[in-house]
């Protein structure tokens, strides 16, 4: 496990890794097992009573299938919130958090190239979200029966999983071409974090304002479940957006961190 | 570029014992005009830095002179505004990949994450390197009393700087850069590292080492170059440092002298007579002091070896009042 940086860096955040799977198989596990208490008439009455751009802003319009109630309340809420955070402090950590606590200096004054070694971290990152991803895709399976997910087919779960990795390799790479472009953790973290707190407002409250309905097509939640895929499958625009920025910005990222000095 | 040297062949000593298939040239390091600005700070102004090949040099300088900047430069960490670097005959910016599989390096203070074991970092940077025998790493641990298998986290400061010690010797590289190397490390270690540093130095390899203070380089170094406000002020060879040091003289007399049969001594300053005991400052030749004091019955002579931190201070000194 120690013969390059890739899996040096899997191998060094292996705790993160398995305890990061382990929460959102868990909590994404949890959530869609609430979906047998949600499916009854009660529910949906109730619901039915909220206006309609309420249930919008919240994601909760498509709630009454099972494929509408995990995208309100499992990929498009805590599952995917909680991937933000985990793409985003592993995407800073690789250059910029390396960089700030002094100990990338060493690594450098070894025969390596620098792109070589953001690019060997970066495959490792994308290695760890597919493990997430992987995770929670066969808890959801193992829910199908008990939690009455009869509806999505196996190949839409895996659709809407190859969504979700996209999405977090997406937030990944937002966090990992900042840091390694500029060497600021908090550069890193905040912008990663002001892209998914704009994403979350443009695919809910503000795609509801009046004229501002286009908004929502610049959001990585649209990207993530819009169309949903846990209904209708890969939805082929979303991925080949997301998969081009993923693309754009770690180049970026590799292209500043080979041009400019390492900080002390 | 093997085999015949103009500068190894003027040191003899030094090619007996220089192992064969190490690659030569003449300087290990040299820069010309350095120049680094860090935004309005400027960090180098003009650094002509010049290392020979199989030589011990001492890169003195006060904090913030620009001794880590230079050295971060060596292994294009940051990149100069102007002048030219040339490592083992190599430009660190183009083929820093080459170069930097021939340089040890070690830092003052050596930081990595803590969560592993020396032996799992010292296995990795090792694989960077293209790998090298765990027999190497074993030997090296063992010479530096260094636990491998405790987390580095848990280690003492000077446990941590060990690791450090051996990941820059375990591939016998050809140049070694050492920035305040043995600042954190306990006497012995000091003295290990020291000995350490003259093997390597009689097989023939470079070493490069910064320091702020002369007490540290003084032992191993054979030259010193000071730095001050990002350029080289003098370089001096020790021996020549030394023999050109105030020393600090007592003499104990059978009788009483005066302090001005003394005071015009050449080179004889600051001299304090009490009674029987004179003290007095020597600069330079001893031998008028000796002429006169044979004029006398001379009990006791007490010369302290110079204090080489004290002239460094003298040229701190100096390059702050030009």
């Amino acid at each position: 496990m120690l013969r390059n940086s890739f899996t040096k860096w899997l191998w060094d955040n292996r705790r993160s890794v398995l305890g990061w799977a382990a929460a959102l198989a868990g909590v994404g596990g949890m959530y869609a097992a609430f979906w047998p208490s949600i499916d009854n008439p009660e529910m949906r009455e109730a619901l039915e009573n909220y206006p309609e751009a309420v249930l919008k802003a919240l994601n909760f319009d498509e709630i009454a299938t099972a494929a509408g109630y995990l995208n309100a309340s499992v990929y498009g809420l805590v599952v995917g919130l909680l991937i933000i955070v985990y793409a985003t402090s592993a995407g800073t950590r690789i250059i910029a958090g390396d960089e700030g606590s002094g100990t990338l200096d060493l690594v450098l004054a070894h025969p390596v190239s620098r792109s070589r070694l953001a690019m060997e971290r970066f495959s490792a990152l994308l290695v760890s979200l597919v493990l997430i991803s992987v995770a929670l895709l066969l808890v959801m399976l193992a829910l199908t029966g008990p939690a009455r997910l009869e509806g999505i087919s196996l190949g839409d779960l895996a659709a809407m999983h190859l969504h979700l990795f996209l999405f977090a390799a997406l937030f990944g790479s937002v966090a990992f071409a900042v840091g390694a472009a500029t060497g600021r953790r908090g550069a890193a973290i905040g912008t990663a974090a002001g892209v998914a707190v704009f994403g979350f407002a443009a695919n809910g409250i503000l795609s509801g304002i009046e004229g501002l309905g286009w908004i929502e097509d610049f959001s990585p939640f649209q990207w993530l479940n819009g169309g949903s895929p846990l209904a209708n499958g890969v939805q082929a625009a979303h991925v080949s957006i997301m998969t081009a920025l993923i693309f754009v910005l770690t180049s970026v990222g590799v292209w500043g961190f080979s041009r400019r000095d390492i900080g002390v | 570029m093997e085999g015949a040297n103009p500068v190894v062949a003027r040191r003899p000593g030094r090619l007996a014992g220089r192992r064969k298939g190490t690659r030569l040239t003449e300087t290990a390091i040299r820069t010309e005009g350095l120049v680094k600005d860090y935004g309005r700070v400027r960090g180098l102004d003009g650094l002509d830095l010049e290392v020979r090949t199989g030589e011990v040099y001492g890169f003195l300088g006060p904090n913030g002179a620009g001794k880590t900047t230079t050295i971060r430069i060596l292994f294009d960490l940051i990149r100069p505004n102007a002048g030219s670097v040339m490592v083992l005959g190599l430009d660190p910016r183009t083929d820093g990949i080459e170069l930097r599989r021939r340089i040890g390096y070690l830092a003052d203070d050596f930081v990595v994450d803590g969560r592993q074991t020396p032996r799992e970092l010292l296995t990795y940077l090792a694989n960077l390197r293209g790998g090298i025998s765990p027999v190497v790493i074993d030997e090296l641990a063992q010479r530096l009393d260094l636990d491998l298998t405790r987390r580095i986290g848990a280690l003492s400061r000077g446990n941590r700087q060990k690791v450090g010690v051996v990941q820059a010797f375990m591939h016998q590289p050809e140049l070694f850069i050492l920035d305040e190397p043995t600042s954190g490390l306990d006497p012995f270690l000091q003295q290990e590292f020291s000995v350490m540093v003259r093997q390597a130095v009689s097989e023939g390899r470079t070493v490069f080492m910064s320091s702020h203070v002369m007490g540290e380089v003084q032992r191993v170094a054979d030259r010193v170059g000071i730095i001050r406000g990002g350029r080289l002020t003098t370089v001096e060879g020790v021996h020549q440092l030394r023999d050109r040091a105030q020393r600090r003289i007592e003499i104990v007399f059978k009788g009483k002298v005066t302090a001005e049969e003394f005071s015009a001594i050449p080179g004889v300053s600051d001299v304090q007579v009490d009674g029987k005991v004179l003290t007095c400052r020597l600069d330079g030749s001893a031998d008028a002091l000796v002429k006169t004091l044979a004029r006398h019955e001379v009990v006791i002579l007490n010369a302290e070896e110079p204090d080489l931190e004290e002239l460094f201070f003298d040229y701190y000194d100096r390059g702050g009042s030009r």
